[in-house]
């Protein structure tokens, strides 16, 4: 049933109408008018990235001759070889956890009815809104204590990294409201076919919300990679320390060196871009056809 | 299947009916209620364990914290309300005050709906009364194990300082601590009551008429119970608290402004609140009466308004100004930020969801400001809105032949600025300061690619078939939007409204890079107000009633939010 | 069937809660008391053995106490070419010591995250570094949580402490910071190294608008700036306005004042020197003679000739260096002569700000305190120290280091110059609340240069700093 929804043709939106190319005109308009905006301050920071450092500081707008060699001056003193790896890791472990246990409470919360929904779920919301200032020193003590109550020590190491985020909020929210919009009725119908929840969330609900799934593995990625102040607060020695932690402690030495600066975050960014291009065309498509096909 | 109504009606009464026709199916409804909550509990308890460590332990922290005082200290000497105080002087006992009346109004609203559903369906709430009392004070007295046995273990670590910090007498300190008296009481007390709550409600059970099994009463009992407790505790705790700052302030000689302040300022609130609920209640009169009952409603909100104008000045005034000058500084941030940011997205969303050419680049590009490291654009926004005269953006205002701005280092207001020196606004009407202007502007520069990523995973999950439908009634571009795309795009709207807003009151990180000495504290959010009192100062204790503040306002207004979505959100 | 099930969960409610509250009560109590007892054995038996290097004292208060064969971690926040250096330095060390010590130092990011990592540290019960990098309140904060150990128990000590001449050698200023009245005059800092807030200079620019040299005084500071301003003519060339508190104390005490009060108890942002420099400072901007600069650290617009004048740590001399270097080669043209001299002051002697942040050793196993003091009392021995504040352009902490830096200072005479201001040491103050001050003395920096009264404002600042300083003490009690 959920093959025969991905593998639908991708769809016709509108039957063409009079005035479309007008529409079109606007349409353009717009985007490219908004484009520009996101990406204005961003091709400034692609500029001074090329710059030297009399450029850097005097304010121009593009450089004289773009000097590549500032990323590769960037790659060797931020020492990204050493944390592009545990970064890496980091994240694949994290988005793993993260899809488990977000789809699984998200179903529960969507699809089954159980005492106390309400209250937990507000629970859940509430834990999105204490400042995150005020969690590091509580999550410090919990990761402290079980690491020495487990086999695997946490703090410089993997547990500490990735654990906490495995299961959020904001995750099990987004599912939700996902999960949420698919009709109640191919639950009745799964249970004809014979199938129990496990089985019917991960062969029909999972493929048919894959644009949401999609969505929590790419802003999973990112704040995983993003993520700062706590992989400084768990890790002493560079074993487990990330791209971030790299990229400030370069931004440090940098100091006043700009075009230096600007040429590492660039570097620390590309693999996200470069996933979220190959990722949006499917994710998009895979769900547009979404249809009751059952 | 189209995914129109009429069809999945049929299933579910066919449905129905063959369940009615299998007198097994019949009689295994609440072994199969039974098991799917068991199944639905087993499917939370990975997230939830997760979260409970990393999430909710931190919100017992610090609220637990927030009744501390103390200098770097985890566990400092108890204060009461002592940190609220400071923050926001007296107005903390009205909300203490108002919070505790709220939890028992809440529990007596779903015991008399019990009541009401008795008369109406003929069940059986009343033998479920007991043991969900019995049990919701087992779960006060377990949550009352959680406090006992929580500072015991906070001061293991200062028992540990030095050569004996060793994993062995770290056990021996939490076993020791386990195995206090007054810990181990509490946590019998808490099992016995539950297991006498539990079993009494199975005994209901077992002893009910079969046909009056339909309705079990024991999960609403229990969280009635349970906010009954919360309310009854907070009421004593403010009780005592208020009588407490009384006679301190009659030592003093300072005289009766706590009940005179407390008194007037409830009942400014309760006119509002009185003055909304007539004005909603007018809607189902006819139109004479209505217009009577809006007609009192203004009056009533006039003078509650006033009430409230003449005594809150002084209340904040004599809080912490940092923390009120901190709020203004978010609401003005979550106002400016929250509404532009949704709509940006949704437009954006809504036209990169067209079949145009570029798409994909498209996407990608507005993507771009989100996933760039805060450290690296931040850079260039301070560039960007830097007050040189020759930076970007005060060159471009040069050649439009306008005088350059100082941006990030501007604490003047927007609006005062516009209607100009000669007319003062005062502090609230001055608007956001154009240094907290030019960080917003960077927040959303930033979180529209987020937003609109899930706006365009959230377009779509709306099945086609609906589109083609309208098409073919004729419906245009417009009508479409309007009939088929915002209804179902409710709930990514509805979690993308809640989100923002969580999100915006809580910013941080971008705030704390861009603000500069010279911005004069104007662009300090609440937020950074909690974060340097934390970090910076180490009173964990105020930081932690700070925190608990705003976590009030947030959820206050995501109650608002829901109640009003939860007549718009359609889920298919 | 259906109160079956309901008694089957019901029991598994029960045994659920019950397992959860009998955890097998381990016999862990008299362990670590045990392995103590046996640890002293063992110590004393070796101390009847041992002679030698490195072998435990007889005598005193730290006898029988062996440092040999212990592991210590260091936690700093030295990053890029200056990490390498220690690097070298401790490995050195690590090769060399005839304890058998081992000296692991760790970058942790910048000095607040340093900060964190200790309190967090202290709130969980986890063992932080042995060593720390930080400045002096926050070894007050550290201690309220009795975190660090007395340096005085090792540096008096007859067979591991400092001898009378090695003390002495110590800039008495320096070693003196590191004492705490509030905290039993315990000495929990020791100081490896110090920086200084001085005004950083362009020579040949000077040269060229037709002066002979740096000012000296507020006036010829003035007046060089104002030059330089026009000479650009675009709003730039002056001096750039730091508004730091550090910038602001360095001022108050060039003009022969201080933002401590008689007794060290509380601020005086008020007094004649700070409304004086501050008058100066505002009518430069006002005059177009300094600028503000917020978009990063100055010295790539001092090596632009953007300014003629900056104010900042000593330890960023190789910074400047290097874009002096850097955009003169861009640029094609020869580099400017620069240098770094006092803040202009009416004093008679320049009263230097001298700041730095201090090394502490954490409370541990004996054997672990006294091997991080070994290493420390390694590391500021004038060799070691040499060699390090070579490498990272740190100013010494002893008179004895300098014998070792003559071909150094002569290879760098901005360093040189800025080592001969070393004896005039002021300090800014150590209250608990002085993070908290300092941004609103920023804040009213900032108040004062955007046109407000500038009496009023460093009156409403020293009452909120003392305000602040009562809060924060009121928290202790």
């Amino acid at each position: 049933m959920a093959k025969s929804a991905m593998a639908a043709p991708i769809r016709q939106r509108r039957p063409a109408a009079k005035g479309v190319a007008l529409n079109r005109v606007i349409i353009y308009t717009v985007l490219i008018f908004g484009a520009a905006a996101a990406i204005l301050p961003f091709l400034y920071t692609v500029s001074v990235s090329l710059m030297n450092l009399t450029e850097a500081t005097g304010g121009r707008a593009f450089p004289n001759t773009p000097q590549w060699s500032n990323y590769v001056e960037a790659w060797h003193d931020a020492q990204f070889s050493l944390y592009f790896m545990n970064s890496i890791k980091i994240t694949l472990i994290t988005v793993g956890g993260a899809i488990v246990f977000c789809a699984l409470a998200a179903y529960a919360f969507a699809q089954m009815e159980f005492p106390g929904k309400g209250f937990l779920f507000t629970l859940l919301l509430s834990t999105l809104m204490l400042p995150e200032a005020i969690t590091w020193v509580p999550n410090f003590i919990t990761v402290s204590w079980l690491g020495r109550i487990s086999p695997v020590p946490w703090i410089n190491n993997w547990p500490a990294l990735t654990i906490p985020f495995m299961a959020s909020a904001f995750g099990i929210f987004l599912l939700r409201q996902f999960f949420q919009q698919i009709p109640k009725e191919l639950w009745d119908s799964a249970q004809i076919d014979g199938a129990g929840h496990l089985r019917y969330l991960i062969t029909v609900i999972l493929p048919l919300s894959s644009a949401a799934v999609m969505t929590l593995v790419l802003f999973g990625f990112v704040g995983s990679w993003n993520a700062l102040a706590w992989p400084i607060l768990v890790t002493t020695t560079p074993d487990w320390r990330p791209i971030s932690y790299g990229l400030l402690a370069f931004l440090d030495e940098a100091g006043a060196l700009l075009h230096l600066q600007m040429a590492g975050a660039l570097i620390t960014m590309l693999p996200i871009v470069v996933l979220y291009f190959f990722t949006q065309r499917h994710f998009i498509e895979g769900i547009a056809t979404t249809g009751l096909k059952g | 299947m189209d995914g129109s109504l009429s069809p999945s009606a049929a299933v579910r009464t066919d449905l129905l009916r063959q369940m009615q026709a299998v007198p097994r199916w019949y009689r295994g409804r609440q072994s199969r209620r039974l098991r799917e909550m068991l199944l639905a509990y087993s499917f939370l308890a990975p997230a939830f364990i997760i979260i409970g460590l990393f999430g909710l332990f931190p919100l017992a922290f610090a609220a637990y914290e927030s009744t501390l005082k103390g200098l770097n200290k985890i566990v400092g000497s108890y204060d009461g309300l002592g940190n609220y105080v400071k923050a926001v002087d007296n107005l903390i006992y009205i909300i203490a005050f108002w919070l505790a009346a709220g939890l028992i109004l809440y529990a007596g609203r779903t015991i008399a709906r019990a009541f009401q559903e008795r008369r109406q369906q003929q069940t059986e709430p009343l033998p479920w009364l007991a043991p969900g009392f019995v049990t919701a004070v087992g779960v006060a007295l377990f949550a009352h194990f959680v406090y006992l046995l929580l500072p015991e273990l906070l001061l293991i670590p200062s028992k540990l300082r030095g050569q004996i910090n060793t994993q062995a007498a770290f056990r021996g300190l939490v076993v020791e601590a386990w195995w206090l008296p007054k810990v181990q009481i509490a946590l019998w007390g808490a099992i016995a009551l539950l297991a006498l709550g539990v079993g009494g409600a199975l005994f209901v059970n077992s002893r009910l008429p079969r046909a009056r099994r339909n309705r079990i009463y024991f999960a609403p009992f229990v969280s009635a119970g349970i906010t009954v407790t919360a309310g009854a505790a907070l009421a004593w705790l403010t009780w005592t608290e208020i009588n407490a700052a009384y006679s301190d302030a009659l030592e003093k000689g300072e005289g009766l402004d706590l009940w005179s302040q407390i008194v007037t300022i409830s009942a400014g609130f309760l006119l509002l609140l009185l003055a909304w609920w007539v004005w909603e209640s007018a809607g189902d009169r006819p139109s004479n009466t209505a217009m009577a009952l809006r007609l009192g409603s203004a009056a009533m909100l006039m003078v509650g308004g006033w009430t409230l104008i003449g005594e809150l000045p002084r209340v904040i005034a004599a809080g912490d100004q940092d923390w009120w000058i901190g709020l203004m500084a978010t609401v003005y941030y979550v106002l400016g930020t929250a509404p532009i940011q949704l709509g940006l997205s949704l437009i954006l969303a809504v036209l990169l969801f067209q079949k145009i050419r570029g798409q994909s680049v498209f996407r990608v590009l507005y993507f771009l400001p989100y996933v760039a490291p805060f450290v690296g654009t931040a850079a260039v926004f301070r560039i960007i809105f830097s007050n040189r005269p020759s930076a970007p953006l005060n060159s471009m205002l040069t050649m439009l032949g306008a005088d350059p701005l100082l941006w990030l280092s501007e604490p003047t207001g927007i609006f005062q600025m516009i209607a100009g020196s000669h007319v003062d606004l005062g502090p609230i009407l001055a608007g956001p300061s154009l240094a907290l202007v030019a960080i917003m502007i960077y927040g959303i520069w930033t979180f529209v690619g987020f937003d609109t990523v899930i706006f365009l995973a959230g377009l779509g999950a709306i099945p086609n078939e609906l589109y083609e439908v309208s098409a073919i009634d004729g419906a245009d571009g417009w009508a479409q939007f309007r009939h088929v795309t915002l209804p179902l795009l409710s709930p990514t709207i509805y979690f993308l409204s809640l989100y923002a807003v969580i999100g915006t009151f809580k910013a941080f990180n971008h705030i704390f890079v861009l603000r500069q000495a010279a911005a004069l504290g104007t662009t300090d959010t609440a937020s950074i107000v909690i974060f340097q009192a934390f970090k910076r100062d180490t009173r964990y204790g105020y930081a932690s009633a700070l925190a608990i503040l705003l976590l009030i306002i947030i959820l206050a207004i995501t109650m608002i939010n829901n109640r009003v979505a939860s007549r718009r959100v359609f889920y298919g | 069937m259906n109160t079956k099930r309901f008694w089957m969960l019901a029991t598994l409610l029960v045994a659920a809660f019950t397992l959860a509250a009998c955890p097998a009560p381990a016999p862990a109590d008299e362990a670590p008391a045990a392995a103590m007892e046996k640890e002293s054995e063992e110590s004393a038996a070796a101390e009847a053995m041992d002679e030698g290097p490195c072998a435990p004292a007889t005598d005193g208060p730290l006898a029988g106490i062996d440092p040999r064969g212990q592991t210590i971690v260091w936690w700093h926040q030295h990053s890029g070419s200056r990490e390498e250096k220690l690097a070298v330095i401790v490995d050195d060390f690590n090769s060399g010591n005839e304890c058998g010590i081992t000296v692991d130092a760790q970058n942790q990011g910048g000095y607040n995250d340093i900060r964190d990592k200790v309190n967090a540290s202290a709130a969980s019960g986890e063992q932080p570094a042995n060593v720390l990098v930080g400045y002096q309140n926050d070894q007050a904060f550290y201690q309220l949580n009795s975190v660090l150990a007395d340096f005085n128990k090792f540096i008096d000590d007859p067979t591991w402490g400092l001898t009378a001449e090695e003390k002495a050698d110590f800039f008495a200023s320096f070693i003196e910071q590191g004492v705490h009245p509030v905290f039993d005059n315990q000495r929990l800092g020791f100081p490896p190294n110090r920086s200084m807030e001085v005004l950083y200079y362009n020579q040949t620019w000077l040269e060229e608008l037709g002066f002979d040299g740096p000012p000296t005084t507020p006036q010829e500071f003035e007046e060089m700036a104002c030059a330089a301003a026009q000479a650009n003519g675009d709003g730039t060339g002056g001096y750039i306005l730091r508004d730091d508190a550090s910038a602001l104390a360095s001022w108050t005490f060039a003009l022969g004042g201080n933002i401590l009060n008689e007794d060290n108890t509380g601020y005086v942002y008020n007094g004649q020197a700070t409304i004086d420099s501050m008058t100066l400072l505002k009518r430069m901007l006002d005059n177009g003679c300094a600028y503000f600069f917020t978009e990063g650290y100055p010295n790539p617009e001092f090596a632009a000739r953007r300014a003629s004048f900056t104010q900042g740590s000593s330890s960023g001399l190789p910074f400047y260096a290097n874009d002096m270097k850097t955009i003169a080669e861009e640029m094609g043209r020869d580099i400017d002569e620069w240098g770094v001299t006092a803040i202009p002051y009416t004093t008679a002697d320049p009263v230097q700000n001298i700041y730095g942040a201090d090394i502490m050793i954490t409370v541990s196993a004996p054997e672990r305190e006294l091997a991080s003091w070994v290493f420390i009392k390694w590391f500021t021995s004038p060799e070691a120290q040499a060699r390090w504040v070579e490498g990272s352009n740190y100013f010494p902490t002893r008179a004895a280091t300098e014998e070792h830096l003559k071909g150094y200072v002569e290879r760098n005479p901005q360093y040189g110059s800025a080592l001969s201001l070393l004896q005039y040491g002021a300090y800014e103050p150590q209250l608990i609340s002085y993070q908290a001050v300092r941004d609103a003395a920023e804040t009213a920096y900032n108040e004062i240069m955007q046109g407000a009264d500038i009496q009023a404002t460093l009156d409403a600042l020293t009452a909120t700093a003392n305000e602040l300083q009562e809060e924060l003490m009121g928290e202790m009690e």
